[in-house]
């Protein structure tokens, strides 16, 4: 169906899912997911709403079952070793009520400390400065980006060789989400992590994340490393003859088409240098090929469309 | 040395730190013996993933222009630049001109006079400050 890659080879995954699937009753949240998550990769799980992203993690945690195939966490099947599997891994959730709101940060952290043999008070003492936690507030008085910072810390001062995070800068504010990214990126320097990051807001995590996978009416359409998109999806623009007849010959690889009488701005997929032939040999010249942003390549990949001017 | 890479630009990032640190030695910010800022230091300055600053400067040594010393950090080992590394990087200058000037539908002749007529411009502006 896909032209785009949705398998790699030739890698070690941390997390995978197989042929997995979900409903919920007769409704599908997923449909035969093949996720990969190479050992050691920063890996962006783009979708829109509904696609699937909160259940696959669900999933990954055990906190769901799926309707069919299976999934594996550093070797493991979550539900047959759920607490081996959430003892390495840091989770951040996209919702934010534990049911902890009478406890204050500091007891929290105490709490948390105590289900995880690898947690690094010293380290934990330098996230909460880092992220300005202040240990005597009630959990329930903290706003939403303060309440993701805790959470931030919790997932990180273990070192798990895991790390899922749902929507980590969700309720952060620009100077927040800077330092957050900062954070990140020295715990990533320091300690060899894997990491499942979905997020709407791509850009944020385009420099430091090396792979992607989007998830599109409930189906994987794309995975891939992020230098391979980048490099195969590409924005060509291209006089051509009055009347060209040009389009069938692309067929789904055009995943964005701008079309003017005499001039044409597609985004499509393929070997750069196949495409301009294809161009080419149509009687299109093409007269710019450039590479497109991680924020607009998405966009592509979530909602082609064709737009024609005049 | 500052190093600095644009998220737009069609370059890979690692390839992008490899251009900053030649052309620090090719501006003479930098020279033999130098220090480069540590992969963490550099990961957390530019936001970007530290493995990304490694490949960087493991592509660098295996060039020859920096080394890894262990424990110690990476160092520029080939302080002035020769003849054929300013030619390489002017020919890199020229392909992104000759690419801009490409979708504005000049060809070579066009820029090259456009470039001299330019130059010599610049050199009237310098010489009457």
């Amino acid at each position: 169906m896909s032209v785009l890659p949705t398998a790699m080879i030739g890698t070690e995954f941390t997390v995978a899912t197989h042929d997995l699937s979900k409903h919920y009753k007769y409704v599908p949240a997923l449909r035969k997911v093949a996720l990969q998550v190479p050992t050691g990769a920063v890996y962006l799980l783009v979708g829109p709403n509904g696609a699937g992203k909160s259940t696959t993690i669900k999933i990954l945690l055990d906190l769901l079952r799926p309707t069919s195939g299976s999934v594996e966490v550093l070797g493991m099947d979550p539900h047959r070793h759920p607490a081996l599997v959430r003892a390495n891994v840091g989770y951040v959730p996209e919702q934010l009520n534990w049911g902890y709101g009478w406890m204050r940060v500091g007891r929290l952290l105490e709490h948390h400390a105590r289900y995880f043999p690898s947690w690094d008070w010293e380290y934990a003492k330098h996230l909460s400065r880092a992220f300005q936690l202040r240990p005597d507030q009630r959990m329930s008085t903290l706003s939403k980006g303060q309440g993701r910072r805790v959470h931030i810390a919790l997932a990180l001062a273990h070192r798990p060789p895991v790390l899922i995070l749902d929507e980590p800068t969700d309720g952060l504010d620009p100077v927040m989400r800077d330092d957050m990214l900062g954070v990140l990126i020295d715990h990533l320097a320091q300690t060899p992590t894997t990491v499942l990051l979905c997020t709407h807001h791509v850009t944020e995590f385009e420099q430091i994340a090396d792979h992607i996978g989007v998830l599109r009416n409930n189906e994987l359409c794309a995975q891939m490393p992020l230098h391979q998109l980048k490099q195969g999806l590409r924005r060509y623009r291209a006089e051509v003859p009055t009347g060209w007849g040009g389009k069938a010959m692309f067929g789904a690889a055009v995943l964005r088409r701008t079309t003017a009488p005499n001039e044409v701005d597609w985004t499509v997929w393929g070997e750069q240098d196949d495409v301009a032939h294809q161009f080419a040999s149509s009687g299109a010249f093409v007269r710019d090929s450039a590479t497109i942003s991680l924020h607009d390549a998405t966009l592509a990949l979530l909602n082609p469309r064709e737009t024609v001017t005049t | 040395m500052l190093i600095s890479v644009d998220p737009n630009d069609p370059r890979p990032i690692y390839i992008q730190i490899m251009d900053e640190v030649r052309r620090a030695l090719v501006v003479g910010t930098i020279g033999a013996d130098a220090a480069l800022p540590s992969v963490r230091q550099l990961a957390g300055d530019l936001r970007i993933n530290p493995n990304t600053v490694s490949q960087a400067y493991r592509e660098l040594e295996r060039e020859g222009v920096v080394e890894v010393r262990r424990g110690q950090g990476t160092y520029v080992v080939q302080a002035n630049v020769n003849a054929a590394q300013r030619r390489a990087l002017a020919r890199d200058v020229a392909v992104r001109a000759l690419r801009d000037a490409h979708r504005n539908g000049l060809d070579v002749d066009e820029l090259i006079q456009a470039l001299r007529a330019a130059g010599l411009q610049q050199l009237k502006k310098v010489s009457r400050a």
